[in-house]
């Protein structure tokens, strides 16, 4: 019996989709918020029929779903995904419909989707997603949210509502540990091991020092990064889970990959990952638990690990004239200070720009900034040739470049992205790379710009 | 040689949205001038010592965090922020700071916190979140471009002053204290209060300098005036925010 609503709506949001594609345009809100407007319960509709994958979290889900993409692809498993960051409720119903027939049968068995962690609270009940991934929780985006414990009980919530629901979750972060108390959900939690993380805490403020269920002082016997390690309280006792997949050894970690050891309860197998930064070694240790949870062969993950592609901004290098472009996403303190830290090793006579907008998308309160540990950047400020800044608030993040102790002549103001991509590059050392920090619709700017100058991959695909 | 201390309060719960970015433009305009300057950090059962400090720093923090010092702030940590506020220890204090000094929060579902009682002020937690960018207008502070203090607010609370407390400026974009008088902020003797984040200091060095003078010339009888800073950047930063937003003074 075919749904006319349902199938109207299939075939509307398959249209507008088609369409911008046509168009070139990148963005995908509208086909998803047409199709829920013709029909407001198409996910919960159409979901069923699926065996569906989620990701959330703040910082990694969309490396650590080209991950798990990667994974399902090397399986043979054919699968459908929203990628391109479209991982609002809009985004993730799009692609259902995507997946689907018009008269709502689905084209695929599986579906990998990733999901901002407000649209999963709203998402998860009506799709009941086979496994989700919890990547981390870190103050992110604070006009949109709020507050970070409002997002990680909406995580909680929409678990809550899918109690059949797998999750896979980072045991080094307390809050994201946390999400399984009390429910009924089977977990799967991964982390370093504590002889691989550091003795002292690093300089960026924690987001969560304080026990989450009894709000005394978390004691911690190794420290990873940000609030990430192996906490415990010494009150309740609320410590950091046992892990089924672990990172026992980092063997290598270098400017374009890293080498890590992996146990399992079953084995132990090293893989390199294709992508630099100690953060990427946590998305990786996401995807190989999640490949635990479906049985797959070490030998996948490993394939999968060395070989998959990062998403644009997420550490994609382009080769120019002897020089390399590292185009980077910048959402948060957290993430920020990560890719500072992997920058501190570059002594090749790079220049760093900085692209920072206040859109909706970006984030409308740049007060972040100040908790990005820039000074860190400052006391090896030698080793870069130049500092740009971009942007909407160029002006914003010139200020805080000055505070946070960089010489003045080495600050540099350019609005105009392409200005200052070709001002740039000519300062850049042969060898050396030219680092482009884009928040998120920056990023869409430079991703533009970038692939006519230099024939990108279309973004969508 | 002049020397200054600086005292923040909670640092580790309370600095949500870069607050901390306030403690950096003050030790950085005091090292730029040769003035020595230190920062100590006081947190849950800390003793503080209101002869140590000559500015005090409260920023914002999550619900959560915030609940966690009321139990810390009874007793003689109040009596000594009491002491200092009334000694005129220049305070600033952001958000949730701000509201702390004042006499009580009245959640939206009508349970009544109890602050600090300091200030003549106190804030009713409102159904909208007032959120966005701010500018007020401070005339008091004359090296500021056109005498507009710029920001970035995120609220709940809806604060009101009573007789003893004036407000900071005039809101010219945002909502300010309640989103209702226009105003913005509050004074009693040198303790100020504010909503606006942004890092609000940063950006806004007059109103730095002016905290740090107030600081000065109440330690140090012989003290002028701060020599002057090249403030090229922050200067840029509020006149593009001023042409983006449209912002005319009144």
């Amino acid at each position: 019996m075919i749904n006319l609503r349902k199938s109207l709506a299939i075939l509307v949001c398959r249209m507008f989709v088609w369409a911008m594609r046509i168009l070139g345009s990148g963005g995908t809100s509208l086909p998803g918020k047409v199709a829920l407007k013709i029909c407001p319960t198409l996910p919960e509709m159409l979901a069923p029929q699926f065996r569906i994958y989620m990701i959330t979290g703040t910082n990694g889900k969309t490396t650590t779903a080209r991950m798990v993409a990667r994974l399902l692809e090397d399986a043979g498993i054919a699968y459908m995904t929203n990628k391109s960051g479209a991982n609002l409720a809009s985004g993730i119903t799009a692609t259902i419909a995507s997946a689907c027939t018009l008269s709502g049968m689905r084209k695929v068995d599986t579906l990998l989707l990733e999901a901002d962690e407000a649209a999963f609270r709203v998402m998860a009940p009506k799709i009941k997603p086979h496994t989700v991934l919890v990547t981390n929780f870190f103050r992110d985006q604070l006009d949109r949210y709020g507050e970070l414990y409002s997002t990680l009980n909406g995580v909680k919530e929409g678990l809550s509502k899918s109690p059949n629901t797998i999750i896979v979750l980072n045991a080094d972060d307390s809050l994201c540990a946390s999400i399984s108390t009390g429910l009924s959900n089977q977990v799967f939690a991964f982390g370093l091991s504590p002889q691989v993380m550091q003795p002292a805490p690093d300089a960026g403020s924690s987001d969560a020092a304080f026990c989450i269920r009894c709000s005394s002082r978390y004691v911690y016997n190794a420290y990873s990064y940000g609030h990430l390690g192996d906490f415990s309280c010494p009150s309740c006792g609320f410590s950091r889970p046992e892990t089924i997949v672990t990172c026992d050894r980092i063997m290598m970690e270098g400017s374009a990959s890293s080498t890590i050891s992996i146990t399992t309860d079953t084995a132990k197998y090293v893989a390199n990952i294709n992508i630099p930064g100690r953060y990427n070694i946590y998305n990786a240790l996401a995807a190989a638990t999640f490949a635990e949870t479906l049985g797959l062969a070490h030998e996948t993950v490993i394939k999968a690990l060395a070989n998959f592609e990062c998403g644009f901004g997420r550490m994609e290098s382009i080769e120019a004239d002897g020089k390399e472009i590292k185009v980077i996403l910048v959402k948060n303190p957290t993430g920020f200070n990560q890719v500072l830290q992997f920058m501190r090793t570059d002594t090749s006579g790079s220049v760093v720009a900085f692209l920072i907008n206040d859109l909706l998308a970006d984030g409308t309160d740049i007060s972040w900034l100040w908790d990005v540990d820039f000074e860190l950047l400052a006391s090896n400020q030698q080793q870069f040739k130049r500092f740009y800044t971009s942007g909407l608030r160029a002006e914003d993040m010139a200020v805080r470049l000055k505070y946070a102790g960089i010489y003045k002549d080495s600050i540099f103001l350019e609005h105009d992205m392409k200005e200052l991509l070709m001002k740039a590059m000519q300062q850049v050392d042969r060898g050396g790379s030219l680092y482009l920090l884009p928040t998120y619709t920056a990023m869409l700017t430079l991703r533009k710009l970038l692939k006519k100058q230099y024939k990108l991959r279309a973004f969508w695909k | 040689m002049y020397q200054l201390s600086i005292c923040h309060l909670y640092p580790d719960l309370m600095n949500l949205y870069g607050d901390k970015g306030n403690i950096l433009s003050l030790v950085r305009r005091c090292e730029w001038r040769g003035i020595e300057v230190s920062v100590k950090n006081i947190s849950i059962g800390d003793v503080f010592d209101p002869n140590e400090a000559d500015i005090v720093f409260i920023g914002g923090g999550q619900d959560y965090e915030q609940g966690i010092i009321q139990d810390d702030l009874s007793g003689a940590k109040r009596e000594a922020i009491r002491t200092a506020i009334e000694s005129d220890v220049v305070f600033l204090t952001i958000c949730g700071g701000y509201q702390l000094l004042g006499s009580h929060y009245q959640t939206h579902d009508n349970k009544r916190i109890e602050c600090l009682n300091i200030c003549d002020w106190y804030t009713e937690g409102g159904k909208k979140r007032l959120i966005g960018n701010l500018a007020f207008q401070c005339n008091w502070l004359p090296n500021a471009p056109q005498g507009i203090i710029i920001g970035f607010e995120n609220h709940s609370g809806q604060t009101k002053l009573g007789e003893k407390a004036t407000p900071l400026g005039r809101v010219l974009k945002g909502f300010g204290n309640n989103g209702r008088d226009n105003q913005e902020g509050a004074r009693y003797r040198n303790a100020f209060g504010t909503y606006s984040h942004g890092s609000l200091l940063p950006k806004n060095p007059a109103f730095a300098d002016y905290l740090l003078s107030l600081a000065l010339k109440r330690k140090y009888p012989e003290f002028v005036a701060l020599t002057k800073l090249d403030d090229s950047f922050e200067t840029a930063a509020v006149s593009a925010l001023i042409d983006r937003f449209q912002v005319k003074r009144t």
